[in-house]
């Protein structure tokens, strides 16, 4: 296939047609231009498969990739070259990450145009939605991090939209406010990295980064202070993952972000938003390991996956919940990237994405079919709800396999991606030979996560479906589902896509069941690691209508049970992973066991447990305090005292000896001039006044207005010109 | 010979009629006066072998620049009159004063000195050659037009339009004055 | 006799009566007369140029494009006149002062 403007452009430029027209002319297309939108994604959805097709079909290579460039500035001067290229880089990640944003993003279209249906602003949702696929798009298919940190403010301000989508609500418009600052944090902090970055390569390319970094150009750079360059640059970028990809501590704004309409925090939550995070961390993983920065990304995820979760515990809001398990599972894909577990992580991403979409389309179509008639507004709380099970047959459906998927029960997608990474930290933190102690901590706390999800992810379904409705007059007034085209198939689509089967022909994830011959690791053979001494030798490529390569031939890749270890060492992983496995189904069913026991049988009690541990409790109700902790504590004690000092400066320090001084001075100054007006300038004021008089007649005549005189100075000024250089 | 008539008549005509439109008092006389001299021009555009820019001056400048000026005098009041002197340059009708009218001629003199010294070079070398008859330059001159000023062309298009639709504009009356 | 001297000494003439005209007739369509003078005398020269010193055709160009410039302009003009006429009802040139400001 060919790598052209023709084949590659489209899937950026159809969702960015559809935000043009309908930001334009959108109100006056029919239904208000959403299927503008919904064709504009559709189209751009063709495009990916087609290019994920000769990925995965064609090629089967995990060192294939295509990476062409056109110049955009170039400011080069003599010998300093200056020169920034746009282009695409696509490898099989790429490929991957294009079908699922495209995928996701079209479904969540379409269930918009259900969900939305009758808001006052309805064009302009779809407007926004086509926008911000657009910047994930773009984001993934960038070859180098400044269209990277384009697309990734392009979404920034897009979720700001998003969320403050309905701006007549106050907390609305704080939590917008409240997301785009948090992630500015960050995107400073990923400026930072790129100026680091440049610094040293002097571009900011994916592909010259792996080069410089193969060819060791980062080694003995300090940036300051003593800190190694690639340390500070991975810090920083890993510092921009935190602040898109909600990882702690600033976890703070993705909560917040569920007041947008539920459409809009599934985009937010699966497809777009916090997967770019994670993308760019995987993109960068090997500066990540140049930097010695794995550690510490490891104890980060871990945190966010742990504390996550126990927040989780005690939501009654049912997006709540969810919002909170998307940071819990972007805390295990974090603490993939960091044990090691470069493919485990992806996947989970991928996977992912797919069964949250799902979950947060489900809880939009349990929201929208509660109607209260005494608030008129959707209900989100789910002591009132229960007992949906049989008015929502097909939501039902999908959300439970979705939640099966979170929890890690074997045969859905969650527990192949999920058991790869905690067998991963398993083997890199307590059992592999070169673990130390302190690397113990994030696999206890990922297992420790694992089994709070499972938990609390069933508490959420047997509260939402099972049981008796807890509200009667809202569950009467509750209609029957019907399958519809734009409110369940999108939902069931997705589901059927939580089955672990498409993701590994090994049922169990574990590479013991074989079901589809040759292929059946598919996304473990071709997702690696970027090798980066692959990139030693490369040339640019143009970006153009026609596509200059010479037709590649890879040997096709195949799955490597060792993962390219020796013997032992194979041995010692795989004894890993299986412990890793049989603990993690374990923590699993002992989750929705407990679940089942205190919500359906009702013989353990939950007052119990928020009684013994009541101040746990609190703190969890409070989200560990770090609302607290930033508002009150950094904004209105540091940020306002400081404020506070400056302005006693300003009054006490600066008014006092330097203003009024100055006005002393000043009181001396003026006794000393009277005595000169007084004397001396009276007596010439007369003469002034004549000669102001003499040039207000002078500048009269020639400030007439008169085009004329105009017109003849002109001439006369013409004439001398000529006349001194004639003669 | 037919030349040398056609030369000195349109010289003639071009320069009187000139001097018509300085002198003359009413506004009306003076579009007539520039008629004819634009008339006269255009015999020396026919008098240099340029026939097709004669044409076009006749057909754009005679028929149709002088007729809207004629509108116009008529659109504004008609033709108005001032009062003239009884003496020296004061007969010369609506002169500001003398000082404008000594400016006046102190700049064309300036300007005289001016375009003798630098023509003087080139007027020497110039070979006087004999006309060459009247071959049609229309053929030569649009595909020149197209080719070689055709970013000129092409923009004195747009120029047309935005001056066609900028004189719609400011004269279409308007009511809240 | 008939040389380049002559065409510029029409041209010449034409372009200082332009300029006399221009500056000194209070009439704002008389003003526009001047400037169709004025730009008539520099197309001769253009024309007599062509002809005499580098005999192409390019010369007979730019009269061509003087001539499109003159009517845009005087098309302009004109409506600026008119519509100077509805506001003060006069086209004398001295009322029009508000450059002054």
């Amino acid at each position: 296939m060919d790598y052209t403007i023709g084949t590659v452009a489209p899937i950026l430029l159809f969702p960015l047609a559809a935000f043009v027209i309908n930001a334009f002319i959108g109100r006056k297309l029919p239904r208000q231009g959403d299927w503008v939108s919904i064709i504009g994604i559709l189209l751009s959805f063709g495009w990916s498969a087609r290019i994920f097709n000769d990925f995965v079909f064609g090629h089967y290579s995990s060192d294939y990739y295509v990476h062409k460039v056109f110049t955009w500035i170039d400011l080069s001067y003599g010998d300093f070259p200056f020169q920034i290229d746009l282009g695409i880089y696509i490898d099989n990640m790429t490929a991957m990450m294009l079908l699922m944003v495209s995928g996701v993003a079209a479904l969540i279209h379409i269930f918009s145009s259900f969900y939305m249906k009758g808001d006052p602003r309805y064009g302009r949702f779809f407007t926004y939605l086509s926008l911000f696929t657009t910047g994930m798009l773009g984001l993934v298919l960038s070859e180098n991090l400044l269209s990277v940190f384009i697309f990734w403010e392009l979404m920034g301000f897009c979720s700001y939209s998003l969320i403050g989508f309905y701006y007549e609500k106050e907390e609305a418009g704080n939590a917008s406010m409240k997301a785009f600052m948090t992630t500015r944090v960050g995107d400073v902090c990923f400026l930072l990295a790129i100026l680091g970055i440049w610094s040293v390569v002097g571009s900011v390319s994916f592909v010259d980064i792996y080069n410089h970094l193969a060819s060791g150009a980062f080694e003995g750079q300090v940036a300051i202070l003593g800190i190694p360059l690639a340390s500070f640059c991975a810090f920083m970028i890993f510092a921009g993952t935190i602040g898109k990809s909600a990882q702690f501590p600033l976890q703070v704004w993705l909560p917040d972000a569920m007041m947008g309409p539920t459409p809009c925090s599934a985009l937010i939550h699966a497809a777009t938003m916090v997967a770019a995070g994670v993308y760019l961390s995987l993109r960068m993983y090997p500066l990540m390991e140049a930097g010695h920065l794995t550690t510490f990304i490891a104890y980060i995820g871990a945190i966010t996956a742990f504390g996550a979760a126990t927040i989780a515990l005690i939501q009654t809001d049912i997006k709540a919940v969810l919002a909170y398990s998307t940071i819990s599972q972007l805390g295990y894909m974090v603490l993939g990237i960091g044990v090691g577990s470069y493919n485990a992580a992806f996947m989970h991403l991928i996977t992912h994405a797919v069964f949250k979409a799902c979950l947060f389309l489900s809880a939009g179509s349990v929201i929208h079919s509660l109607h209260d008639h005494h608030t008129h507004g959707h209900v989100q709380e789910m002591p009132r709800m229960g007992g949906l099970r049989k008015k929502m047959p097909y939501t039902f459906l999908a959300m439970a396999c979705c939640t099966l998927a979170i929890s890690g029960v074997p045969f859905f997608s969650g527990f192949v991606s999920k058991d790869r990474i905690l067998g991963d930290a398993l083997y890199w933190g307590i059992t592999g030979h070169h673990a130390h102690w302190y690397q113990a901590i994030p696999p206890i706390l990922g297992f420790a996560a694992a089994f709070l999800t499972a938990f609390y992810m069933c508490r959420m379904m047997f509260l939402t479906f099972f049981g008796e409705p807890r509200d009667k007059e809202l569950y009467e007034h509750c209609h029957k589902e019907k399958l519809s085209l734009n409110r369940n198939i999108p939902l069931l689509l997705l589901a059927v896509f939580t089955l672990g089967v498409w993701y590994s022909g090994s049922l169990t994830g574990q590479g013991k069941v074989k079901v589809a011959g040759d292929r059946y690791e598919w996304f473990s053979t071709l997702i690696e690691k970027p090798n980066t001494s692959n990139f030693r030798e490369y040339t640019k490529e143009p970006f153009g209508l026609k596509d200059t390569r010479g037709t590649v031939h890879f040997e096709k890749s195949h799955y490597d049970p060792s993962h390219g270890l020796s013997e032992e060492e194979a041995h010692h992983v795989h004894t890993a992973h299986n412990i890793g496995a049989g603990l993690s189904i374990l923590v699993a069913f002992l989750g929705i066991f407990i679940a089942f026991l205190m919500y359906i049988r009702k013989s353990m009690d939950p007052g119990f447990w928020v009684r013994t541990f009541h101040r746990w409790n609190k703190a969890l109700k409070e989200k560990y305090y770090f609302d607290h902790l930033y508002i009150d504590v950094l904004i209105q004690k540091v940020l306002l005292t400081v404020n506070r000092l400056l302005a006693a400066f300003d009054m006490g320090v600066y008014d006092r000896f330097a203003i009024d001084g100055m006005a002393s001075v000043n009181r001396w100054l003026y006794k000393a001039a009277n005595f000169f007006d007084n004397f001396i300038v009276d007596n010439s004021v007369d003469l002034t006044g004549v000669s102001v008089k003499f040039l207000n007649v002078a500048s009269r005549t020639v400030q007439s207005g008169k085009v004329q005189f105009y017109f003849m100075v002109l001439i006369l000024a013409v004439s001398f010109y000529i006349l001194k250089i004639s003669f | 010979m037919f030349h040398k008539v056609l030369i000195i008549l349109s010289s003639a005509l071009t320069v009187a009629s000139a001097i018509g439109v300085l002198v003359t008092k009413d506004i009306v006389r003076a579009c007539i006066f520039l008629f004819f001299s634009l008339f006269g021009v255009a015999g020396i555009y026919a008098s240099l072998g340029a026939d097709f820019v004669a044409v076009t001056q006749i057909m754009v400048y005679v028929g149709g620049v002088v007729i809207l000026m004629l509108f116009a005098v008529m659109l504004t009041g008609g033709p108005g009159k001032e009062s003239a002197g009884s003496k020296g340059y004061l007969l010369i009708p609506m002169m500001g004063n003398k000082i404008t009218f000594g400016f006046g001629i102190f700049s064309g003199l300036v300007l005289l000195l001016t375009m003798a010294k630098i023509t003087k070079s080139v007027i020497a070398s110039v070979t006087i050659s004999e006309v060459e008859g009247f071959a049609s330059t229309v053929e030569r001159i649009g595909s020149l037009l197209v080719s070689e000023h055709v970013l000129a062309f092409e923009i004195s298009s747009i120029l047309l339009l935005g001056a066609l639709v900028g004189a719609a504009m400011i004269a279409r009356p308007r009511k809240n004055v | 006799m008939f040389g380049l001297a002559w065409y510029l000494g029409i041209g010449f003439v034409l372009f200082c009566t332009g300029i006399t005209v221009m500056i000194a007739r209070k009439s704002i369509v008389a003003i526009l007369i001047g400037i169709e003078l004025i730009l008539n005398g520099a197309a001769i020269n253009f024309v007599a140029y062509s002809k005499f010193v580098t005999q192409d055709l390019d010369g007979h160009i730019f009269p061509l494009f003087i001539i499109i410039v003159a009517a845009a302009e005087a098309a302009v003009g004109l409506a600026i006149v008119i519509r100077f006429y509805q506001i003060r009802e006069t086209i004398h040139i001295d009322e029009a002062t508000q450059l002054q400001s």
